[in-house]
């Protein structure tokens, strides 16, 4: 889910996307990433030990206080634990992933699971972790094994936390003017009518950077034609000018008038201030929402799972995307990595890092949940009563299709106030189709 | 002479305003316009600037929950602070230095080199190499750089030059990539400017027997300080602002340059864009500082070699 445009750099840093956004998305990807196959040796020289020692390269995605300080914690643990130091390499490359990749200065990094983890295991820029897992693995749901697994059959991620999609709402304001929560399409749109009289607007809403609203796509192809018809859609199996399709689009349609509208002017952070400033009365968003709340605000915040569309369906399935760490194709220290990676799958690592990071839940099954907070709790109810956990339109399908295809089709169908849909599902379908083919 | 100037200047300008009322009054209406017109684009142009400076000065907090168009209750100068610990910007600082400065004095030698000759001796080829060095700058240099990101990716360095053992994540590939885009466009205004430079000076020294090395170095070096000192001004900043080469040649945060790594300040998602204002505003300090201090050379440099003498 995030940065929609992991392999797609073309999206979002502007000033690197000039080049590579001339290459094109589609070329920029095998461009960079397909001379790694040629088995071409790096200079580098990648010597494997014996005995786990020495120092490990950890790819840490990020120079900002949140995710840092709570690996940094982690580390210190393992190194007194073990006595292998952790070297960070403090760099975002979500939007580069291909180049850092390739260029491979780490060990071991955070990554994300499903397609987005599938894409360069199929690349061959990653290692399989398999030996990993023979260790761990009896600690990890089989749900959260599969979106670790790739296309043949080994798992390349070793996952850490997950967090859901949800429907946020302030208490107090809930409490103030007496709204109940809504359990189903009807009642929510009862009571988005009720918020309008008072003035409020229903749903928050953001599509600047184009994978905002992936998620309420997700989450009402999902409500409406349940799970697997979702996750065969996003694997190409099905159509997308399918009438399902059409109908999810349709709804849609139908409850845009109580979202925020011009949605792709808003960043998800200025639509989340919407809710924050009490001018929305509820914001559908990742856990990752609440970071931009001042304390105060996160104390009145709660939230409930979307409400149920379809009878056969319920509110049995919920995005939760997982991040977890992959391990680069040589790792100059793949004793030391192979270790590292063990002590992260453990539920003290994860019990470590989440007193920090209080957006997100452990994916180890036997972490003690007694320091989570009160919406972490809450969070890991929900992942865990879903019956279903998807990992985000952009993590379920193939990236070549969710940035350049699939970001593009819903801004257009935003823009045009849901005007078109034969238009738009038959255009997604016919690339769908020259993409799933290839 | 020198005192007639000035008092010339005052006469013209005293006598309108008391004498003539009526073309005052219509200067002052045209000159209201004038005034407006150049207070509105300066404004225009500063905006984002100053935008940016209160951004810095507010807490992520109180911005979160009141918007970036409001009054502030407190302004307060943690962003900076923490966008120096937190953001690790002296380090960064320092990388800029190691690439910059060398990139510059080795810029500005290889293409005086190449200016001297092109420009003060006459062969069959010089016009041609000129233009295609002034051509290679019309290059946008992003078109090529899948290519060098894969050739520089199996450049083998000694380890003693970058740990990684290639020219790909090292302060050697953006060097060369500094230069080698740069040397371009200072041999064409060193050129233009050395052709400027009367041929008796280096024929005289031809008759007193001084080498070809020895009339680069000792006469027209000398004489070129005023383009060396306008370019040095204007490739400093341009090298200094360079966001783009880093970003993709680079793939250890800890050795990016100060503006690419202000990119690692964001989160996956979470964002703190006031922390980004703060350490965007203390980037910026160093070449405000070049231009403000520096203004003539930076002028002379855009200008210099223009006309032909």
């Amino acid at each position: 889910m995030e940065q929609p445009t992991a392999s797609f750099p073309g999206l979002d840093r502007r000033s690197l996307l000039k080049g590579m956004g001339l290459l094109g998305a589609a070329a920029a990807i095998p461009g960079l990433a397909a001379c790694a196959d040629t088995g071409t040796a790096t200079p580098e020289s990648k010597k494997s030990a014996g005995k786990a020692s020495g120092t490990v390269r950890f790819g840490l995605n990020a120079n900002a206080a949140v995710p840092t300080a709570g690996y940094d914690s982690v580390f210190a643990a393992f190194e007194q634990k073990t006595g292998i130091k952790v070297r960070t390499n403090k760099l975002l490359y979500t939007e580069q992933i291909n180049n850092y990749l390739t260029a491979a200065p780490d060990d071991v990094l955070i990554w994300n699971a499903g397609y987005r983890m599938r894409f360069f295991a199929e690349k061959q820029l990653v290692s399989d972790v398999t030996s990993v897992w023979d260790q761990v693995g009896s600690n990890i749901s089989e749900a959260v094994k599969q979106a670790c697994t790739a296309k043949d059959g080994k798992q390349y991620l070793v996952p850490f936390y997950n967090y859901p999609w949800v429907t946020y709402y302030r208490k107090s304001v809930f409490e103030k003017r007496g709204y109940a929560v809504p359990k189903t399409l009807d009642e929510l749109t009862t009571l988005a009518s009720q918020m309008k009289r008072d003035g409020l607007t229903p749903i928050a809403f953001a599509d600047k950077e184009g994978w905002e609203a992936m998620g309420t796509f997700d989450i009402l192809n999902m409500r409406v034609n349940g799970y697997d018809f979702h996750i065969q859609l996003l694997d190409g199996k099905e159509s997308w000018d399918d009438d399902r399709v059409k109908s999810t689009f349709d709804t849609w349609r139908r409850l845009l008038p109580i979202h925020q509208p011009q949605a792709l002017g808003r960043t998800w952070q200025e639509a989340a201030q919407a809710l924050g400033q009490e001018k929305a009365g509820m914001y559908f968003m990742g856990s990752f929402a609440v970071d931009q709340f001042d304390d105060a605000t996160k104390e009145d915040l709660d939230f409930f799972p979307f409400p149920e569309i379809d009878s056969e369906h319920g509110q049995d399935a919920i995005d939760a995307p997982i991040d977890g760490f992959m391990m680069v194709k040589r790792p100059d220290n793949a004793a030391a990595s192979q270790s590292l990676l063990e002590y992260l799958a453990s539920a003290e690592a994860a019990e470590l890092y989440l007193k920090t990071d209080t957006n997100d839940v452990a994916t180890a099954q036997n972490v003690d949940t007694s320091n989570y907070t009160v919406l972490q709790k809450k969070y890991a109810d929900v992942i865990g009563s879903s019956k279903n956990v998807a990992q985000y339109l952009d993590r379920d399908t193939r990236p070549d299709f969710a940035a350049p295809v699939v970001l593009p089709a819903i801004q257009d169908f935003l823009k045009g106030n849901g005007a078109d849909i034969d238009g738009i599902t038959r255009s997604l379908q016919s690339q769908a189709k020259s993409i799933f083919a290839s | 002479m020198t005192s007639v100037v000035p008092e010339l200047l005052i006469e013209e300008q005293r006598p309108p305003a008391a004498v003539h009322p009526a073309r005052r009054r219509r200067l002052t209406f045209a000159r209201v316009c004038l005034h407006v017109v150049l207070a509105t684009t300066a404004l225009v142009w500063l905006l984002p600037l100053l935008w940016a400076v209160y951004t810095s000065l507010r807490p992520y907090a109180e911005t979160a929950r009141k918007g970036y168009v409001s009054w502030p209750d407190g302004l307060t100068l943690q962003n900076y602070s923490d966008a120096f610990t937190q953001g690790e910007l002296p380090r960064f600082f320092f990388n800029t230095l190691i690439i910059v400065v060398p990139a510059l004095l080795v810029t500005l030698l290889l293409s005086s080199m190449a200016a001297f000759v092109l420009s003060r001796f006459a062969f069959r080829f010089n016009l041609l190499i000129l233009l295609i060095l002034t051509a290679g700058n019309l290059l946008p240099p992003q078109v090529i750089i899948t290519p060098l990101f894969q050739i520089f990716r199996l450049v083998a360095l000694p380890t003693f030059m970058n740990s990684d053992g290639t020219l790909l994540n090292s302060y050697w590939g953006v060097f060369i990539v500094h230069v080698a885009f740069q040397v371009g466009f200072c041999t064409f205004v060193l050129s233009n400017y050395m052709k400027m430079i009367p041929h008796e000076l280096t024929d005289a020294a031809l008759v007193d027997g001084a080498s070809v090395w020895r009339q680069y170095f000792s006469i027209i070096l000398p004489l070129c300080r005023p383009p060396l000192a306008a370019l040095a001004t204007l490739q400093f900043t341009w090298m200094y602002n360079d966001f783009f080469w880093a970003l993709v040649l680079m793939v250890s945060g800890e050795k990016r340059p100060i503006t690419s790594a202000l990119d690692n300040l964001r989160g996956t998602f979470f964002t703190d864009n006031n922390l980004i204002a703060a350490a965007s505003v203390l980037i910026a300090l160093p070449t405000i500082a070049v231009y403000v201090f520096l203004q003539k050379h930076f002028v002379r440099g855009l200008t210099v070699g223009a006309t032909k003498g």
